[in-house]
């Protein structure tokens, strides 16, 4: 502090190597993840100092598993993070992005431009470039019955960015009707209405959609039936073991019979609860071709599963809660809180529950259901990263569909919009700015163009030619795309190549605010320093 | 059978727990071991409540802590996050089943083993190779031994470093995308910050109703949180869902943090935010909890309680291993096997399970939900340990910020004496234990309201890699040998086979300089007009509504425990 006091040059050094030191962090952040992007991107897998394995293709596992120390690249991870957990995609855009933000200032800023003056332009050339998204995304209708091909067209160009062509082709039948099963016109939908499971398998990858539900445990008697048809089921939450009850249980009891009456009292409301059950299933289950199952978010004690087991009932104790409202979606009837006012009404019903043992592992598939509205993706692999992998990949494509959805439109994709948006701002905005800002404009629209020059670079090719390959094909009034096997122009439409409209919106708010603010970086200590004076 | 399932949040009580478990391995080896003393054979303590059983993905069969144990990621040092039992083989790129692309492989260097850990392998294979050649007592070269030793008082890092234990491939769960060290991630609003439940929140709880739903009829939840920093926040919001989901289920709440640094002088600003976050991560862990008990004093080594002991306070492995084995005590009447009040022969009397605890020392009278935990190791012999103190008297506090010597009329104490000396050298049995206790209430000056007693005959055993922290007077089997504190050696598992321990929970008034000081300082640095550290209390996300509540909790955890004629004063 006192060294910059006297030596007033001092500041401007510090402004500048503060401002340098924001750049490249944002630029070493950028190569970790440029090889991610696109189809041709590669896969990395991160191996840990105990030997653990984790396999990702996706910015958003990658930051997350990465150590990063340097405080501006963890701003600009928390951003591309956030930018997953708002629109589930674009993660790795965003950090090129942001990365070639800062990139493309630093060209300017050394030639003796000032950062303000930047951030001033990329102000105006946001603005531009989320209106002309407006005009260039395409609208779809989703209406009652909502266009199955183009869901699927932008679940598959997402999920190919994650698996290899047969997988992700294989996936994008199952996010999409995933997503249809589970949808509610006039809803927003709720992704978590799909379960994602996941099951060791000794070979190959396989994964299917469960349209019913998966449960990651079975029935802990050995007298209940392992397979069942015909069930009704009992979705609960309510205790069917002994506890002591708060009030009573004092820790002093007076004697011993007085603490054994307590015992029993209690033992028989259990029991009362229990029995509630069994005369439900006995009106029911009068015909015999029928079964019960009892799904328990609470825990059920070995006496009360004695008394269940003897009566022919399935029961699961400790469901997750989410499975609750699951299950009631899957099969029908109302999660009931108490047995008290039992009737058939509150039962679902599924044609066919099993259960599926794998070491200590036990699976209880509820399947063959009327009418759900809840569904699960059952992964199969090999190793745990391999899952984990998938699973990721899943809930990308999952995302996918849902926006599509909920936007209502999608955007056309392999670097189209970007390099339609460039020329936008270069032939029409730029010339509306007055002054110096337009330089910012400039940088701005250069900037986009991160996208399809990384989509070359990943293929192997050269981002020059390709680049002025699709400015002349735009020019000529085409709206083109990068083919990452030829690297000429295509039309994505034709291809089927689309993204998400929510999350390019996203990328193009996030992306100018954070490079901005680290543009600015010297300006925010500034302002610190004047506010000390009194004034 | 009453299931106990354990959490561990954050670096420090991974530290304890690491002790803890090693304690639990030892007590299971020297039970199945032809050579162990008697003792511990046949010890009426059944390690089904905090074990499971199960099996590999290769089938075999499997004994493991029923755990969950949160730590930051790369604090798991050369432990593979899918326990040792579990771990996969490590596949090559070509192996990728998922991607037909490019692969790039990134391979942290690889975190090497310490002498320890590599005999604790070497020894695990040959003995899967010669299983049934006796045991493996004896064979252990004491050179060999020393090397260990002295290599884990040199170099331990990692909680995992010293683990004896096999886990299971759900118990380790490492928080991601946290972005800080260790050392940085050192308060409530690091917590809040770069840890969002509903991103990892899922897999958490997935994970401990793995091992909930195994249960058949759970008695509770020990919780370990390390409370120094961000993971205070972490387990409150853990806490949270637990409560919300297990609704019934107690938790004993044990906070437990390291000596603090060594008295370096820090800004006024630093000192708000410590401050600051002691009674923010206080208040909002006691929320969640029927019992609280802070654990860990700002100097172990200077305390009382480590009289008899050489522990160093830069060393978490040193500090960890004391609360480790107090902890270790407390736990033993859980999992008592219930024997009838005639049964002479027993080995255990006084079973109670986690509800019964809570209940006594919280849950009657003033409902205070606060308790001090105390600890005498090793503990004095049935006659009186140097200077003929009594066996009570040497039980000292490892809570912080404790009043010494107050007269509490409504005093509950919840006490556990295991592996006590008979005049003889030998392990007393039960009930002379008891007379003995019941024989020194009847002389002391203060005795509590209600007071609650087990005893148990095994002591604590000493596994191998337990620290160097007994003073040289502490015997082979804890005994005191000679009263002079003479040199500053130290001695450890080679010499000191066992101790005889007695730890105690207390609810008490003792506690309330401890509150006091939360409370003023939330006060004061949080709340009252141009607090120094409202600005700080914001950018962790507490609304002023908020810290009014936090306030109003922890003045009336103060009233509960001020006697009723102080507060009339005033009117
Ligand atoms: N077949 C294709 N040919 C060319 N480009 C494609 C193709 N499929 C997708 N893309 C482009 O790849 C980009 C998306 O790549 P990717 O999914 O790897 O990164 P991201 O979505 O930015 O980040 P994340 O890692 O979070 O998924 C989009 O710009 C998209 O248009
Ligand atoms: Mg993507």
């Amino acid at each position: 502090m006192s060294v910059r006091v006297l030596n007033p040059n001092a500041e401007v050094l510090n402004k500048s190597a503060a401002l340098h030191m924001n750049i490249n962090a944002a630029k070493g952040l950028q190569d970790v993840l440029k090889t991610n992007l696109g189809p041709k991107g590669t896969i990395k897998m991160l191996v840990g100092g105990a030997g653990d394995i984790k396999l990702t293709k996706d910015g958003n596992t990658l930051l997350k598993e990465m150590q990063i120390q340097n405080p501006t690249a963890i701003m600009i991870a928390r951003t591309a993070v956030a930018q997953d957990d708002i629109s589930g995609d674009g993660t790795t855009s965003t950090v090129l992005f942001i990365g070639e933000l800062m990139k493309q200032s630093e060209r300017r800023i050394d030639e003796g431009m000032h950062p303000r003056v930047l951030v001033d332009g990329f102000e105006i050339a946001k603005r531009a470039t989320l209106q002309f998204l407006e005009k260039f995304k395409t609208p779809v209708v989703m209406g009652d019955d909502p266009d199955r091909e183009i869901l699927k067209m932008v679940a598959r160009t997402t999920l190919r960015t994650k698996l290899y062509e047969a997988l992700a082709d294989q996936l994008t039948d199952i996010v999409v009707n995933g997503i249809l099963c589970i949808r509610k016109p006039e809803e927003p939908i709720d992704l978590f209405m799909v379960e994602i499971m996941h099951m060791r398998h000794k070979f190959d990858v396989d994964t299917r959609l469960v349209e019913g539900l998966v449960l990651d445990h079975g029935s802990r008697h050995p007298d209940m039936k392992r397979h069942a048809e015909n069930c009704y089921i009992l979705t609960c939450n309510v205790s069917l073991e002994y506890e002591k009850s708060e009030v009573n249980a004092g820790f002093f009891y007076s004697n011993a019979e007085q603490r054994e009456a307590m015992v029993a009292a209690e033992r028989r409301q259990v029991d009362e609860r229990v029995k509630k059950i069994i005369e439900l299933k006995h009106k029911v289950c009068s015909d015999n071709d029928s079964n019960f199952v009892v799904i328990n978010q609470k825990g059920i004690d070995p006496p009360s599963l004695d008394m269940l087991a003897r009566e022919g009932i399935i029961a699961l104790r400790r469901a997750k809660r989410r499975n609750m409202e699951r299950l009631v979606l899957a099969c029908g009837g109302e999660a009931v809180n108490s047995v008290d006012d039992l009737t058939s009404e509150s039962l679902g019903w599924a044609g066919l529950v099993y259960e599926h043992v794998l070491g200590e592992e036990k699976y209880t598939f509820v399947e063959n259901v009327k009418n759900p509205h809840s569904c699960t993706i059952l992964i199969k692999g090999p190793n745990d990263h391999t899952i984990a992998q998938i699973k990721d990949a899943v809930r990308d494509g999952l995302r996918a569909v849902k926006n599509t959805i909920e936007d209502e439109s999608v955007v056309l994709g392999a670097g189209a919009f970007e390099v339609a948006a460039r020329q936008y701002l270069v032939n029409e905005v730029k010339k509306t700015v007055k002054g110096r800002a337009q330089l910012g404009v400039e940088a701005f629209a250069d900037a986009l163009l991160v996208v399809p020059k990384t989509l070359a670079e990943n293929s192997g090719l050269d981002t020059q030619d390709v680049i002025i390959a699709l400015e002349a094909e735009h020019d000529r009034g085409n709206i083109v795309g990068l083919n990452q096997n030829t690297g000429e122009p295509l039309d994505p439409q034709l291809e089927g190549i689309f993204d998400n409209y929510s999350v390019k919106r996203q990328i193009i708010n996030s992306g100018p605010v954070i490079a901005s603010q680290l543009l600015l970086v010297d300006e925010v200590i500034r302002a610190g320093r004047n506010m000390r004076k009194p004034t | 059978m009453r299931e106990l399932v354990t959490i561990q949040v954050g670096d420090y009580a991974n530290f304890v727990g690491s002790h803890f478990w090693n304690f639990q391995d030892e007590l299971l080896g020297l039970a199945s071991d032809p050579n162990a003393d008697s003792v511990f054979k046949n010890h009426d303590i059944n390690m089904d409540v905090l074990y499971r059983s199960g099996e590999t993905h290769q089938g075999k069969p499997s004994y493991t802590p029923r755990l969950v144990s949160i730590n930051l990621k790369g604090s798991l040092g050369s432990m593979s996050s899918h326990g040792t039992l579990y771990k996969e083989e490590a596949p090559a790129p070509s192996d990728i089943l998922t991607w037909t692309g490019g692969v790039s492989t990134q391979a942290h260097t690889p975190r090497n083993k310490n002498l320890f850990l590599q005999r604790l392998y070497e020894e695990e294979n040959l003995s899967t190779v010669n299983e049934k050649n006796g045991s493996n007592n004896g064979s252990h070269n004491e050179y060999q031994d020393k090397d260990i030793i002295e290599s884990l008082e040199n170099d331990v890092q990692f909680w995992t470093d010293y683990s004896k234990v096999h886990y299971h491939s759900r118990s380790l769960y490492e928080l991601s995308g946290v972005w800080t060290d260790v050392d940085e991630f050192d308060n409530y609003g690091n917590g809040t910050n770069s840890f969002s439940w509903s991103s990892q929140g899922e897999e958490i709880s997935d994970s401990l109703r793995f091992f909930v739903e195994e249960c058949d009829h759970i008695q509770g939840f020990q919780f370990l949180v390390d409370d120094s920093g961000g993971f205070s926040a972490v387990a409150a919001e853990f806490l949270e869902n637990i409560v919300d989901e297990y609704k019934n289920t107690p938790i004993l709440l044990y906070t437990v943090r390291g000596p603090g640094p060594s008295a370096s002088p820090q800004s006024r600003k630093r000192t708000i935010l410590g401050d600051l976050h002691d009674a923010v991560s206080f208040s909002r862990l006691s929320s969640y909890c029927k019992l609280i008990v802070p654990v860990g004093l700002p100097s172990l080594s200077k305390s009382k309680a480590s009289k008899f002991l050489h522990v160093e306070d830069e060393k978490h492995y040193h500090s960890s291993a004391v609360y480790a084995a107090a902890l270790h005590s407390i736990s033993l009447p859980f999992r008592m096997l219930p024997v009838g009040p005639t049964t002479a022969a027993c080995s255990v009397s006084g079973a109670v399970d986690v509800h019964g605890v809570i209940q006594m020392l919280s849950g009657q009278g003033r409902q205070n939900i606060v308790s001090v935990l105390d600890v005498a190791m090793p503990a004095y012999a049935l006659n009186g340990g140097p200077n003929q103190l009594s066996l009570l008297e040497n039980l000292q506090p490892l809570t912080p910020q404790v009043a010494e010597d107050v007269e509490d009329m409504q005093a509950v104490e919840y006490m556990t004496v295991h592996g006590a000396l008979a005049p003889g050298g030998h392990h007393a049995s039960v009930s002379e234990v008891k007379d003995k206790v019941d024989a020194a209430f009847l002389r002391a000056n203060t005795r509590p309201m209600f007071r609650h007693l087990s005893v148990a005959r095994s002591p604590l055993p000493i596994p191998l890699p337990f620290p160097s922290i007994f003073g040289n007077h502490v015997g082979q089997h804890g005994e005191f040998i000679g009263s002079e504190m003479t040199s500053s050696s130290s001695k450890g598992s080679i010499d000191v086979y066992s101790i005889p321990m007695a730890a105690r929970l207390r609810s008490s008034s003792a506690v309330l300089p401890l509150l006091e000081s939360k409370l003023q300082n939330l006060h004061r640095f949080g709340i009252q007009r141009g607090a120094a550290g409202a600005e700080i209390l914001r950018s962790w996300g507490f609304g002023k509504e908020e810290l009014e509540e936090m306030e109003e909790m922890l003045s009336k955890m103060v009233s509960t425990l001020c006697p009723p004629h102080f507060s009339s004063d005033s009117d």
